[in-house]
């Protein structure tokens, strides 16, 4: 009898389960991606139980755009590319050769994997005179701001969230990293990491508030936060039709990001690389990339404003996978591009780039703001 | 005297510095003047005027002490063979190349290798039977590298050869001298010169003048005298003198 | 509105213990005002072989007492047992980039003494060399500079252009830099034909790759917010602090040893002093920069007006000419200027022995430490860094 009840519950609990599946199965597949050039391999994969389900969470769109491209892994190839790119582009600037000797057949192309590993088996040294807790969670925790505007990001038919305040959204969520930023180097307590925090947030005042205006700028020129709307009116490129926000938004970028010239918060001369000082292993390894992640979320949402978005060749085997593809690849151009300006320039005093941030920057954002509406009325 | 301007930079002054600095980086970029030699998968050629590993010949070699008498970083000492020969040690070797410049008979000579590597610090003290060959080449990849300079342009010019490293001793012309007796009179037959020769060509000699009245004879066998010059620098009454041989 | 703060505030107490060379009553005065002492160095990045005791008032800098001594290799005391001959690969230690510059004003002392005539043709390979290790030392400087204002392309470009100095110097002495090849009553050898023609085609290709240089640092905007009027000498101040060399003539005062008593074949050369009136961390640079060009104009004279002469190859009988130099009793003066500004030997002998009784030596470094001091004070704390650069202070120069 009681077998019979244990049996009973677990025929219960199987068809919760299967109901459960199939469910999910149903979701996914309502709102799958559509590569004509996959398709037969995926076909073969749907005839198989519990596989299909798992190509079908990864086909499913929201899943795609915040997982694979362009989200998690998309961020990865970023990542391996921009370490070794930016080292080889400086290396050429200055006469040199830069990394070559992990894989040399290949010019070190592999170099920034190879520092990656490094970094994951090093020892992470947690000092005496840290706030523990914080110290370790927050290089963890600063991912959920790279995360999260990762969401609304959309790229065609993938997304996350579909929403009418995208590109709000997506800013907000920017903003909060250098809140981060100032937690670990409170956390880390140490002289340099404390000075690198402070500068860390005199520089956040400088640059947010251009660079929001400078998206207000661009909202009014699309009379939208919807990201689709913008790409949609962008026949003319956005960089054209309101160039003053183009230039400030790049500077914001450049400033946000803590490149030079605006290396302040870091300056490895002055304060020994500022909030991250302490951090090491692979620690350090999440710190030192997390700027990489913020300019590419800035990169991405740069090529959604100005540069027309998923916008551009369309090759119809690729189906729905090509405008992350072409997001992704205008993004990272632009990146590649922009990574230039560490050879070129030396770093400005804090007051310097201050000074600079409250008046020319901020007269310019403004003025890109007037241009946007006046801009906004004729389009 | 040129007077050097202060510097005032407008709106439009400094973006074209802006521009030009950027435009600089791009032409870099883009076609660079790389100038890296990538040691020691290639290796640089040194001219034959390079101070570089010292190489000894023991044949030339008269023990004369004057390398190790001129180092200034006390390098050289010099090691009990059949003769004294000179040692270096590497820890201490500034490659002034002083030794090289006093060697009378040019047993010393330069090379142009700059990277010795040695597995103890014990091994640092080269002795002299160690300096008379190159040190061993474990592994190098075949190509040199030229410095060129030509019309204005500074280039590096990849050649698929071994360079040579040793250098060719240079004829040393320093006339041949040897040791004499100024004033015999005025010696006190310490036998410090005939203790110091490493030839054995000086002899000292006891003669009895008168009766408890000693005097001493110095003999110097011309043919055993190498002219080294270590008898001079020994000799308290400053008597002995090196003279030039016709 | 200021309020006071009344806690009593104590002095860390690991101050104490950090052997710095001020009286406690000056680290308490410190703390008991608004004021915070600040060490920078020895192990910071941006502080060479020194220690700078800063205080601060907030970011601004009220006071620099430095802390030398940390590179101090008894140059002088270790002069006193060696020969007159070795001391010439010791008295470039100091100093390696500027090797020769240090070689030839103790070689010149010894000359003085000695009364040795130098062939015209040494005096004009000399010339050549020290203006070639000036070239080196101020692209050096510049180099330094460049990596303290965190562009690294300003640091690369002047080392990839050192090479080429140095490529001339292993061709010309057989050492790359420390060559000890000014000796007394000469050079160590002659220079052949061949290689002067490739130094005269060298100076050509340093100012082809100098305007790169130029571009991408020298006239870049945010160099140029980073160093102008930040750490500002005037010429009262200049003269009175003892500020030596290029940094004085930054400064508005034309002064230069090679103009003023002309040695080795300045006399007979054509050439000018740059001078700048400012007086600030960018003039300062700029001068230098000037000088480059100077220098590099000096050595293709020196190469064109070579006199043919056959100097004296010291080969094999090296030993016999200078190891019993005895100099004659008294004190003998050289005033040269290095390329960062004067450098004085002064050589006391007592006449019989072959070694020096003193040897006294006044680097550059030393006589301007007092006027960077000075002009550091009220900058801020960030511009340390840059004005540290603009001296091109080398501590083991000063420390000798």
């Amino acid at each position: 009898m009681e077998a019979l009840v244990i049996s009973h519950q677990k025929q219960i609990g199987d068809k919760m389960l299967e109901g459960l599946i199939s469910g999910l199965f149903k979701i996914f597949t309502s709102n799958m991606m559509n590569i004509p050039l996959i398709e037969p391999l995926v076909d073969y994969l749907m005839q198989i139980p519990l596989v299909n389900l798992l190509v079908a969470l990864i086909l499913w769109r929201p899943f795609f755009a915040v997982i694979i491209l362009p989200g998690l892994v998309g961020l990865l190839i970023y990542l391996l590319w921009i370490v070794y790119w930016e080292r080889k582009l400086t290396a050429r600037v200055q006469w040199r050769v830069g990394p070559i000797e992990v894989a040399r057949p290949i010019r070190g192309a592999i170099q920034a994997l190879a520092d990656g590993i490094r970094y994951f088996f090093q020892e992470a040294i947690i000092h005496r005179e840290a706030h523990k807790i914080y110290y370790i969670q927050l290089p963890i925790l600063a991912f959920i701001p790279i995360l999260l505007p990762l969401l609304f990001i959309p790229a065609g038919n993938v997304v996350g969230i579909k929403t009418p305040y995208g590109i709000q959204l997506i800013v907000a969520f920017i903003a909060l990293i250098p809140l981060f930023i100032v937690a670990m180097g409170w956390a880390s307590h140490s002289r340099f990491a404390y000075i690198g925090s402070l500068r860390e947030a005199f520089m956040y005042f400088a640059y947010e508030i251009p660079f929001i205006i400078a998206v207000v700028a661009m909202i009014y020129v699309y009379g939208s936060g919807d990201p689709y709307v913008a790409v949609e009116k962008q026949n003319i490129p956005g960089a054209v039709l309101n160039p003053l926000a183009f230039i400030v938004y790049i500077i914001a970028m450049i400033m946000a990001t803590s490149r030079l010239p605006f290396e302040i918060p870091e300056a490895d001369q002055e304060i020994a690389f500022g909030p991250f000082v302490e951090y090491s292993g692979i620690l350090f390894g999440l710190v030192m990339t997390l700027l990489y992640e913020k300019l590419y979320l800035m990169a991405l949402l740069f090529v959604i404003l100005f540069l027309g978005g998923w916008e551009g060749f369309y090759v119809g085997i690729l189906g729905d996978f090509c405008a992350p593809l072409v997001l992704f690849i205008k993004t990272v151009v632009v990146i590649s591009v922009l990574v230039i300006v560490r050879s070129v320039y030396a770093r400005y005093r804090l007051d310097q780039a201050i000074r600079l941030g409250w008046t020319s920057y901020l007269t310019l954002s403004i003025a890109a703001l007037i241009l946007g509406m006046f801009v906004g009325v004729l389009v | 005297m040129i007077r050097v301007e202060k510097v005032e930079l407008n709106l439009v002054e400094s973006l074209k510095r802006h521009v030009e600095a950027l435009g600089e980086a791009f032409k870099q970029a883009i076609k660079p003047d790389r100038v890296t030699i990538e040691y020691p998968r290639e290796r640089r050629r040194y001219p034959l005027s390079f101070r570089g590993f010292i190489i000894f010949n023991s044949e030339k070699c008269v023990s004369c002490f004057r390398c190790a008498q001129i180092c200034p970083a006390n390098a050289i000492q010099m090691e009990a063979h059949s003769k004294p020969y000179p040692s270096i040690d590497y820890t201490k070797c500034i490659f002034c190349h002083f030794c090289i410049e006093s060697c009378p008979t040019g047993s010393l000579n330069s090379s142009k290798i700059h990277d010795v590597a040695f597995r103890k610090m014990e091994e640092m003290v080269v002795s002299a039977n160690m300096m008379v060959k190159l040190p061993r080449i474990l592994k190098e990849e075949k190509f040199t590298v030229d410095v060129i300079v030509k019309d204005k342009y500074w280039k590096l010019l990849r050649k698929k050869e071994m360079d040579d490293l040793s250098i060719p001793p240079i004829k040393v012309e320093v006339p041949k001298k040897i040791v004499t007796c100024a004033e015999p009179e005025s010696c006190l037959g310490c036998r410090l010169c005939a203790n110091v020769c490493p030839r054995e060509a000086i002899t000292v000699k006891e003669i009895e003048v008168a009766k408890r009245v000693v005097s001493y004879v110095l003999k110097v066998l011309t043919e055993k005298c190498v002219g080294c010059g270590l008898c001079v620098r020994q000799c308290p009454m400053n008597v002995l003198k090196l003279e030039v041989v016709k | 509105m200021e309020y006071e703060i009344k806690v009593p505030v104590q002095p860390p107490t690991e101050l104490q213990s950090l052997f710095i060379p001020i009286p406690p009553e000056y680290v308490e005065e410190v703390y008991r005002s608004e004021d915070f002492l600040v060490l920078v160095g020895p192990q910071h990045p941006g502080s060479g072989h020194m220690r700078l005791i800063v205080r601060v008032h907030g970011d601004i800098i009220r006071e620099v007492i430095p802390d030398p001594g940390y590179v101090h290799r008894c140059v002088e005391k270790i002069a006193e047992n060696r020969l007159y001959i070795q001391n010439i690969p010791l008295v470039e230690r100091p100093s390696i980039m500027d090797a020769l510059n240090f070689n030839l004003g103790y070689v010149r002392a010894i000359e003085d003494a000695l009364e040795v005539e130098v062939p015209k043709r040494a005096k004009y390979i000399r010339t050549m060399l020290a203006e070639i290790c000036r070239i080196g030392t101020h692209l050096y400087d510049a180099a330094i500079l460049a990596v303290f204002l965190g562009h690294t392309t300003g640091f690369m470009y002047p080392f990839g252009i050192r090479e080429l100095i140095c490529e001339v110097l292993v061709r010309i002495t057989g050492a790359r830099f420390t060559s000890s090849f000014i000796i007394p009553g000469g050079v160590r050898r002659d220079v052949d034909e061949q290689t002067l023609k490739f130094v005269y085609e060298t100076t050509f290709a340093i100012e082809k790759r100098l305007k790169s240089f130029e571009r991408i640092f020298i006239k870049n905007p945010t160099v140029i917010a980073r160093l102008k009027d930040v750490g500002v000498l005037t010429k009262e101040e200049a003269i009175k602090f003892g500020v030596v060399g290029p940094f004085l003539r930054a400064s508005g005062v034309e002064y230069d040893v090679r103009k003023v008593e002309p040695y080795e074949a300045y006399g007979e050369l054509d050439w000018d002093i740059p001078v700048a009136d400012a007086g600030d961390s960018y003039s300062r640079f700029l001068v230098r920069v000037n000088e480059i060009s100077q220098s590099l104009k000096i050595v293709r004279q020196c190469i064109k007006n070579m006199p043919e002469e056959k100097l004296k190859d010291f080969r094999g009988t090296f030993f016999d000419e200078f190891a019993d130099i005895v100099l004659p009793q008294g004190e003998f003066t050289t005033l040269t200027e290095a390329s960062r500004g004067t450098l004085i030997y002064s050589i006391v002998s007592d006449g019989e022995s072959n070694v020096p009784y003193r040897m006294r030596m006044i680097t550059p470094g030393w006589l301007y430490l007092r006027g960077f001091m000075e002009s550091l004070k009220g900058e801020r704390l960030a511009d340390l860094q840059a004005i540290y650069g603009s001296f091109g202070y080398f501590p083991p120069e000063a420390d000798r």
